[in-house]
């Protein structure tokens, strides 16, 4: 597929190119009250994200990297500080106006891929498209192009069941991509795939954000994920603690023969 | 960011697909619902049943109290059967227990039954002088009374000069006074009497107490059907639908992520219901009201029962309880259906099941 069909596809990016943040989170503070006990799972992040930036997020379990994620892509609200999706502070929106962020401004792949498993893989591309008000006719053409950047156009009519895992991640970021959203948001997107696959998808997610721009977000422990992104923000007990460049950390990734 | 122009509402005929697959992908237990409400409605519509049932053997038994009343008389006015020819006009349409009462007649020891169709017009009179030669009495029956000759050249000839007819007081004057004419008709004071005498003589105050002491109970009976009934209709669907929300965190979260409405997910649970409810309460019906005719036609009398029930009623109320019952699993859906609406995406990914 050629640029130019492809910003046929996804809309011209010069404008997006302007404005210079995708994500900003100010101070955000995140406390879970369970019971009596109330869990701060975020203590004051913030986080600056530039359009078309590939970041990845790391920390151990527990640190508060899920919430920061969630908060990100517009899944949950802050209890305290901002969070800004393109200029707009995710906390001042209602359910409909967020459910119409998540619809047309983040796409997400989930580690376990998530796919509907009754639909095809068109179907399940062409369902956010459905949510967004798509024709069925317009929705189809756009799912088949997707599945075909991502390498899929000869499975369209698949089930997830028929399909390896490397696969229906593929689908899944197709579905991800289908209402041409600015951020991509992958909850450990490898975390479910053997070391070529996750390659595979790794490289993938590359191309995306070269040759559309969009921004992509993991939260990963893939090293091999870790060396392609272009920054590299560590969490830690509810904090983000450092934000470093793969190069300066030294990973070394051995090949396996 | 742009405003948002309008509101997207996804296509009714697409929440329908979806929500077809999820009955689809859990046949199982989406058969298990199914054939709960049904349970439910057949409950329900047994009940509706039975009662159309109880009337039609009611008025089958009234008529059969008619037919018995109206031989009486006959038998009464012409004495032994045995040897005795009788001679039947119809005019217009036999009334049921006409039909009955001639049904009897001929199977009973009479020399000879002659039948005589008197409802075509124009018929000449010449034919229909004389019809009762020989009998020893006439019997007119039917709905109609127009004939061309004077009723009572219809009876010339009879061995016994009597004449029967079915409708009404009319009493044929010549007869009257010769003191053999009866007017056979329901409601006529001598009728009264012999009914009395027939049915209720033996029927103290006490006993009639009791009777409408019991016809209380049957109705409170009925009514704890009806509740019971509608109680597992609901409270069976409602489960199965809450089981259907905690299986589907995971796909109901990943629809939210994808941007679909709370309103979406709840119309997808309400449809789902919907669909179960519509075939649950057709399957009820079906084997709520066939049960009992069945059942009472073995006991009782197939063809009586049938030809008394009221179908057009009986369908109106199952039509009825179609409805209901669909309105019933829709009512069953409203709060699992808000409880998957109102999840949050988050959560939703967040669970293991």
């Amino acid at each position: 597929m050629d640029n130019n069909s492809l910003t046929a596809l996804f809309g011209d990016d010069s404008t997006a190119q302007k404005s210079g943040y995708v994500i900003r989170a100010v101070e955000v503070c995140k406390v879970f009250a369970l019971g009596e006990h109330e869990t701060h799972a975020l203590r004051g992040a913030t986080l600056d994200v530039r359009r078309g930036e590939y970041i990845s997020i790391m920390g151990p379990s527990g640190s508060g990297k899920t919430t920061l994620f969630n908060m990100i892509g517009g899944l949950n609200k802050p209890t305290s500080g901002k969070v800004y999706i393109d200029q707009v502070d995710i906390a001042q929106l209602d359910p409909y106006e967020l459910a119409w962020l998540r619809c047309r401004k983040v796409g997400y792949v989930f580690q376990s891929f998530n796919l509907i498993q009754v639909m095809s893989c068109i179907e399940n591309v062409m369902l956010p498209m459905a949510f967004a008000g798509l024709s069925s006719e317009d929705a189809h053409d756009k799912a088949r192009d997707i599945l075909a950047l991502v390498g899929l156009g000869d499975r369209a009519l698949h089930k997830p069941a028929e399909m390896s895992g490397g696969q229906q991640q593929r689908v899944a970021i197709a579905r991800a991509l289908a209402n041409s959203p600015d951020i991509i948001l992958a909850d450990e997107p490898t975390g479910n795939l053997d070391l070529k696959t996750g390659e595979e998808i790794i490289e993938l997610f590359a191309r995306l954000r070269d040759q559309l721009g969009v921004t992509i977000i993991t939260a990963t422990h893939d090293l091999k994920m870790l060396k392609r992104s272009d920054r590299i923000v560590w969490i830690e007990d509810g904090r983000i603690t450092r934000v470093t460049t793969p190069d300066e950390m030294k990973i070394k990734i051995e090949e396996i023969h | 960011m742009e405003t948002i122009l309008s509101q997207v509402k996804l296509p009714l005929k697409r929440s329908l697909q979806i929500a077809v697959q999820g009955i689809r992908i859990r046949l199982g237990r989406s058969l298990v619902t199914i054939s709960g409400v049904a349970l439910g409605i057949a409950f329900l519509m047994s009940n509706v049943s039975a009662q159309f049932i109880k009337a039609a053997i009611g008025k089958e038994r009234e008529l059969r109290q008619t037919v018995k009343l109206m031989e009486t008389v006959v038998r009464s006015e012409v004495g032994d059967f045995a040897g005795k020819s009788l001679s039947v006009a119809v005019f217009g349409t036999l009334s049921g227990a006409e039909r009955s009462l001639l049904e009897r007649l001929a199977a009973a020891q009479l020399a000879a039954l002659k039948l005589y169709g008197l409802n075509v017009p124009g018929a000449a009179p010449a034919a229909l002088k004389g019809i009762g030669q020989d009998s020893h009495a006439l019997l007119v029956l039917g709905n109609a009374r127009k004939c061309p000759v004077a009723l009572e050249h219809l009876a010339d000839g009879l061995k016994q000069k009597v004449v029967i007819d079915s409708l009404s007081n009319r009493v044929f004057p010549a007869f009257v006074r010769q003191g053999r004419a009866t007017a056979l008709d329901p409601g006529s004071a001598a009728e009264d009497q012999v009914r009395r005498e027939v049915f209720f003589s033996k029927a103290t105050d006490e006993q009639i107490a009791k009777l409408s002491h019991a016809a209380e109970q049957d109705r409170f009976r009925t009514i704890w059907i009806v509740v019971i009934s509608i109680l597992v209709t609901v409270i069976g669907v409602s489960n199965a639908l809450l089981m259907s929300v905690t299986e589907r965190f995971r796909e109901i979260g990943t629809m939210k992520c994808l941007g679909a409405l709370s309103s979406f997910i709840r119309r997808l649970f309400l449809i789902e219901s919907a669909l179960i409810g519509f075939c649950g309460s057709v399957l009820g019906i079906l084997a709520g009201g066939l049960l009992p005719v069945i059942v009472f036609g073995i006991s009782f009398d197939f063809r009586s029962v049938l030809l008394q029930m009221n179908f057009g009623l009986l369908l109106a109320s199952a039509a009825g309880t179609l409805v209901a019952g669909t309105l019933f699993a829709i009512g069953a859906a409203i709060y699992p259906a808000n409880i998957a609406a109102g999840m949050v995406p988050a959560s939703a990914l967040r669970s293991n099941i």
